[in-house]
């Protein structure tokens, strides 16, 4: 085994660690999902699942691709997609998040507005 | 090599199994943001599983969608939250 098999190796392997992790985080948060009491606690388990569950999974299938077939035109192409979309997901999924859930309180809010006017 | 596609295929299967767990949720949710957030898991798991599938098939144009259904996820949130919060979508 020379050095460069061995760097492949290496590479392959934590390219594998990574997406171990991630489908961890990703089924942890589908159970948060699906078992937390409230709006709120549900968006912190969909969170766990955007930044861990799929940033991770990307970078690690980006090694993966680099250690299947080396550098050549298919896997550069799959490497770019997976840092490009990890990058984008990191960016805009706590962004969404934060969007929806500031929305949820605002629209609570009004329906008790309404509610107390009319117990009046 | 024989190890990483073992490890591959249950990670895939791990992947399957979240996906209908987000469906219950989007089925059973109460309100219209509970489905919403069920829709923005189940679109960033279904990024991770097209990605997965390219590298088990070695046909990386599989994977060529991703950035789409990112961008789809975040133009759901956004009209959602707008619509709720001002009645219209805006400029």
């Amino acid at each position: 085994m020379n050095s460069v098999d061995f760097l492949l190796l290496i590479v392959e392997f934590i390219g594998l660690a990574l997406v171990s992790l991630g489908a961890f985080f990703e089924i942890v948060a589908a159970i948060g999902v699906l078992r937390l009491p409230n709006f709120y606690t549900r968006v912190h388990a969909a969170t766990i699942g955007a930044v861990g569950g799929t940033v991770l999974p990307l970078i690690g299938i980006a090694f993966l691709a680099i250690s299947r077939h080396g550098v050549d035109p298919s896997s550069i192409y799959l490497v770019i997609l997976c840092i490009a979309s990890a990058v984008l997901i990191l960016v805009i999924a706590p962004t969404g998040s934060h969007v929806l859930m500031r929305s949820a309180y605002i629209y609570e809010k009004r329906r008790e507005k309404i509610e107390g006017g009319r117990g009046r | 090599m024989n190890v990483a596609r073992i490890v591959i295929e249950v990670v895939i299967l791990i992947y399957i199994g979240s996906l209908f767990l987000y469906i219950v949720r989007l089925i059973r949710g109460p309100t219209l943001f509970d489905k919403v957030i069920a829709v923005d898991a189940f679109s960033y798991d279904l990024m991770v599983f097209m990605a997965l599938i390219a590298i088990y098939t070695e046909n990386p144009y599989i994977a060529s969608p991703m950035i789409l259904v990112a961008l789809w996820t975040f133009a759901l949130d956004t009209y959602i939250s707008k619509i709720v919060e001002y009645g219209d979508i805006g400029e």
